[in-house]
């Protein structure tokens, strides 16, 4: 244990991208009084693919890898939809997929927004439309912001989480 | 013999089932009116699905099969639609009213059932998992999957290879890689071009370099998954250095599209301190969890495949490797001659999985150090010739085999087996025994797709 604790040390803090939290700075108090106002505090995302490669999820994940490390921003993944205010939908809309995207986003509370992350949901790029692809989602869910990329960086995600906060 | 893949095939005047093993072919035809074939299952497991599939693609009659329920059609699929039949052309498909799906299940006195998915709690791709249950104790599970299906091999139809190319990378992005490289083999040999020995090594360090950062992520997840944070964030961290490198080297964080023929120049620059300061973490890291006794108490003989299991259920890749099946894509005299070598483990549980990745990514870096090159010259392809062509490449899951059939220069049928299709179809054998709260853990340590899988 003694050497992990050295390593620790050693290696200190590895959070890049301060340019977003002075970024963050300036609209903090935006932010603060909206997150304060809708979110009571904090954001809470339920991510839901409905049908992506799953690079998509690989991005999400890396948000929470030293470097980013979202949860600073007070931004978080949340475990179910009852506990959300986004849900972050990836992926083309398959068929089979489809009511289970639209059960969950029944079950989250109001106020509720719809996030699209990537270029699958809307535009399915580069997939070819088809019988087992129900698209756009935006036919099926109000979608409020959109993140492009295949898949967007993660970077671009939380500029893009910023820009879907100052939209609002 | 192993099992790779058993896929149909519409012709004009009859169906072809195509059986894949890996010393030999087999190909049997069947009339279009009233095509039933015998199944392969009580011998051979892992054909269930195989078979399954190819009764809802198709409407083939699967004989003696003892399992006659629908795979990838769903609760509400319509009825006797049959969608890679040629025939069918319909661009969207009405909803039909809910049939239930009869899930296995254990019954007796106190035994429940768990029902998991297909939206999970976390940041995973959609599945569902069935546990019967006698108290904490797993007695049954049933993998059921295919919430995903885009129906891509009905996409690609009437596509040229290249382009099909930009799907087939998006296909399962943790492996996208190695999809690509099928293509590329497909696609040299529908042209009859050769690839030069840099283009080559450029596109086996790629793969590396996928098989890195795929294997990273996982040893900071499973010890994750026992509780263990600090793995994660020491992994990911070092996941992210990979897929900044993999930029780097081919514009993309994921690979997406990085697979041509064209000329590149590679950005070398600082590629060998990484190399380097990979290396010393991975030593770090190895030494550090593997002197957690409370961390290895929740690996070792947690979720065990046997030996004779493994070869039963036809398993691939990371599965079978940690199982004691030598079986490996990459064992070419081309990877021979930069140093590969199999990597196994014996003990078929968590632990034995884990190690095995720990050992792979040691691996791929040295495989990289001689891999490297600095310059790829451009292939100018020719036309493609029309036929049957198959390939096989060794994902960071497993192995991949894709087949293709060209006609007038177009897909005629695009079939692909991801190494997870074969091995979710062991992940139940692991289950007896263990607790309902190890789970997330096994199935972490297998780490398969759920999009390379429901295609």
């Amino acid at each position: 244990m003694i050497r992990f604790w050295n390593k620790r040390i050693k290696t200190g803090i590895l959070t890049e991208n301060t340019e977003l939290d002075q970024e963050l700075k300036a609209i903090r108090k935006e932010i603060k009084s909206l997150i304060n106002k809708r979110f009571a505090g904090s954001l809470a995302i339920r991510m839901v693919d409905s049908g992506s490669c799953n690079a998509c999820e690989a991005e999400c994940n890396a948000l929470s890898n030293p470097y980013y490390n979202l949860d600073r921003l007070g931004i978080y993944f949340v475990a179910s939809p009852r506990h959300a205010d986004v849900m972050l939908l990836s992926g083309v809309m398959t068929f089979n997929m489809t009511p289970h995207v639209l059960n969950a986003y029944k079950q989250t509370p109001e106020p509720k927004w719809v996030i699209a992350l990537g270029d699958c949901p809307l535009a399915q790029a580069p997939f070819s439309p088809g019988f087992a692809i129900k698209a756009p989602a935006d036919q099926y869910l109000p979608v409020t912001h959109h993140i492009p990329g295949c898949p967007p960086e993660p970077l671009a995600i939380i500029r893009g989480l910023l820009d879907f906060l100052k939209k609002l | 013999m192993r099992l790779i893949a058993r896929y149909a095939r519409q012709r004009a005047t009859d169906f072809e089932i195509i059986t894949v093993w890996d010393q030999k072919t087999e190909i049997e035809q069947l009339s279009l009116q009233q095509p039933s074939i015998k199944t392969l299952s009580k011998t051979h497991p892992a054909a269930l699905w195989f078979e399954r599939k190819m009764h809802d693609d198709f409407g083939i009659i699967i004989e003696d099969a003892f399992d006659n329920r629908p795979l990838v059609q769903q609760e509400r699929f319509p009825d006797k639609i049959h969608p890679m039949l040629k025939s069918f052309q319909q661009s969207e498909l009405e909803e039909a009213p809910f049939k239930p799906y009869k899930y296995e299940t254990i019954r007796g006195d106190g035994v429940f059932e768990v029902s998991v998915g297909p939206i999970h709690a976390g940041i995973i791709e959609p599945g569902h998992f069935h546990f019967s249950q006698a108290g904490e104790d797993i007695l049954h599970q049933e993998v059921r999957h295919f919430y995903k299906y885009r129906g891509i091999e009905k996409m690609l139809e009437g596509k040229s290879l290249s382009q099909a190319k930009s799907i087939i990378s998006r296909i399962s992005g943790n492996e996208s890689i190695a999809y690509q490289l099928a293509w590329r083999d497909i696609q040299l040999q529908a042209s009859g071009n050769e690839l030069a020995q840099n283009s080559q090594k450029y596109h086996a360090m790629l793969l590396e370099m996928e098989r890195i950062a795929h294997h990273l992520t996982d040893l900071g997840f499973i010890p994750n998954d026992a509780g263990f944070g600090a793995a994660l964030a020491f992994c990911s961290k070092l996941a992210e250095d990979t897929r900044r490198q993999l930029k780097r080297l081919c514009g993309h964080r994921f690979g997406f599209d990085a697979v041509d023929f064209e000329a590149h120049t590679l950005d070398l620059e600082g590629f060998d301190s990484f190399l380097d300061l990979l290396e010393k973490e991975i030593a770090f890291f190895e030494s550090w969890i593997l002197g957690i006794p409370s961390l290895l108490d929740r690996f070792d003989t947690t979720g065990i495949l046997k030996h004779y299991q493994a070869l039963k259920y036809d398993v691939v890749g990371v599965m079978a490797r940690a199982s004691g099946v030598a079986t490996d894509r990459r064992d070419t005299p081309f990877y021979q001659e930069h140093g590969f070598s199999i990597e196994t483990q014996e003990g078929g549980d968590v632990s034995a999985r884990f190690k095995l990745r720990i050992n792979e990514v040691k691996q791929s870096i040295a495989l990289i150090r001689k891999l490297k090159v600095s310059q790829v010259d451009k292939i100018t392809l020719s036309d493609t010739k029309d036929g049957d062509y198959c390939a096989y490449a060794e994902s960071s899951i497993g192995e991949l085999f894709m087949s293709i059939k060209l006609k007038n220069g177009l897909i005629n049928r695009f079939y692909v087996r991801d190494p997870s299709f074969i091995n979710w179809q062991a992940l139940h054998l692991m289950m007896p025994g263990n607790i309902i709260a190890d789970f997330p853990l096994i199935n972490k340590s297998c780490d398969l797709s759920y999009a390379g899988n429901d295609l």
